[in-house]
């Protein structure tokens, strides 16, 4: 300041060169950049070498880094140098900012895919999971049949029926003949399978007899084959035994084939639900 | 760099003819801005400014960026209060800090905002996956 007040009282040959002098060293006389500058360029040298970052915001980028330089000049004004830098650590923190506000929407079409995906495998997996439900049930569904039909019981509305001759008894008599087990085995090994199924024991006559003596004859007849069940381990709560006498015939009593039909015990097989099979 | 960070005037007088004339008028250009009596306030640097704090609020900065819209409010402020005394250098530095302030306020508000529907794409994919794992987990 001084040269210019000695300047101006030498003469105004001076002047001009003393001023051109104090710009001159306004220019060189700060010997380093302002305070805060290089903080303002790490952190824009992070952004630019930030992969996911580097190229979402090239506008941006560019504005801080011209913002950065000019901060980086070594300015003597302290206030103005101080401007700069602040103006430049902003640039560079707007720059980041849009940056990763556009890294974070690029990542959308990734996490949209990732939702179908997940949704295409559950649905996927839904029908392996129905297809196996369906092909189990159908198994099951075959099974049984195998079952019913080494039984040789019929459908009925009422349930599987299976009737067993008189192949059981002797003519008048409730216990069951020594071959009649091997009889009842498939019934025993149908209940053990089917464990929800109930069976209903209905024993029949035909009508040589009284009433009364064919009743009772029926009921204990119905009432061993019962025993028998829960001997081969057939829980009793699932039988119920009756002797229904000669009242359901199955045909003619007249002649002797028919009173054979008529001489009978059915066991009837409850048809559970079908879940609970 | 300029003549107003010198804080010192020289007041050329020129005479048509002399030889000094060229010297002298490259002088009194570079400081006469700075010794105007009534220097122009920063008009357009604090229209700036307050546009940009307008168009943060806008996108409800106060919600997401508060620290720097109230910073860039202060800023704004200050700039006005240097135009009243003169200042305007000050003034015009201020209005542009408010100015990027404001910006940045914009800046993080828009992240903030993409980060919450991100977050809410990924656990809305999250809870599908687990809802389907939990039905056909539950199937077999």
């Amino acid at each position: 300041m001084n040269t210019i007040d000695n300047s101006v009282a030498v003469g105004r040959t001076l002047i001009a060169a003393a001023v051109a002098s104090v710009l001159l060293a306004g220019c060189a006389a700060a010997p380093a950049a302002p305070e805060g500058a290089s903080e303002a360029r790490a952190k824009l040298t992070q952004l630019q070498s930030d992969p996911n970052l580097a190229s979402r915001a090239p506008a941006a980028i560019k504005e801080a880094d011209a913002a950065v330089r000019t901060a980086e000049q070594p300015e003597a004004d302290r206030s103005l140098g101080d401007h700069r830098v602040y103006i430049a650590d902003r640039k560079v923190e707007i720059a980041t900012a849009q940056a990763q506000t556009r890294y974070l929407e690029d990542q959308r079409a990734g996490i949209t895919a990732d939702r179908a995906a997940a949704q295409l495998e559950s649905r996927t997996r839904e029908v392996d999971v129905a297809r196996e439900a369906t092909a189990d049930a159908r198994e099951e569904n075959a099974e049984l049949q195998r079952q019913i039909d080494a039984l040789q019981a019929r459908p009925t509305d009422r349930g599987l029926v299976l009737t067993l001759g008189d192949v059981l008894f002797e003519s008048g008599r409730a216990e069951l003949k020594p071959g009649a087990a091997s009889n009842l085995g498939q019934l025993v090994a149908f209940l053990a399978k089917y464990p929800s199924r109930t069976v209903a024991i209905e024993g029949h006559t035909d009508s040589v007899g009284g009433d009364d003596y064919n009743l009772g004859l029926s009921q204990r007849r119905a009432d061993s084959v019962r025993s028998h069940l829960v001997s081969r381990g057939v829980d009793a709560a699932r039988i119920t035994s009756m002797g229904a006498g000669e009242s359901s015939p199955v045909a003619g009593n007249d002649t002797a084939a028919g009173r054979q039909q008529n001489r009978r015990v059915e066991v009837i097989i409850s048809n559970p639900a079908l879940a609970a099979l | 760099m300029f003549a107003y960070e010198h804080g010192y005037c020289v007041q050329p007088r020129l005479r048509p003819g002399s030889s000094l004339r060229a010297a002298t008028g490259l002088a009194g250009v570079l400081v006469l801005s700075a010794c105007a009596s009534t220097p122009p306030a920063p008009t357009a640097q604090l229209q700036a400014a307050q546009q940009a704090i307008t168009s943060a609020e806008r996108a409800e900065a106060s919600r997401h960026a508060a620290g720097e819209l109230s910073a860039a409010r202060a800023k704004l402020a200050s700039a006005n209060t240097a135009v009243q005394a003169e200042e305007m250098v000050a003034a015009g530095r201020l209005a542009d800090e408010s100015r990027v302030e404001a910006e940045l306020a914009a800046a993080r508000t828009a992240f903030v905002k993409a980060r919450i529907v991100n977050d809410e794409m990924q656990s809305s994919t999250g809870t599908l996956i687990d809802e389907m794992q939990r039905k056909t987990g539950d199937a077999k």
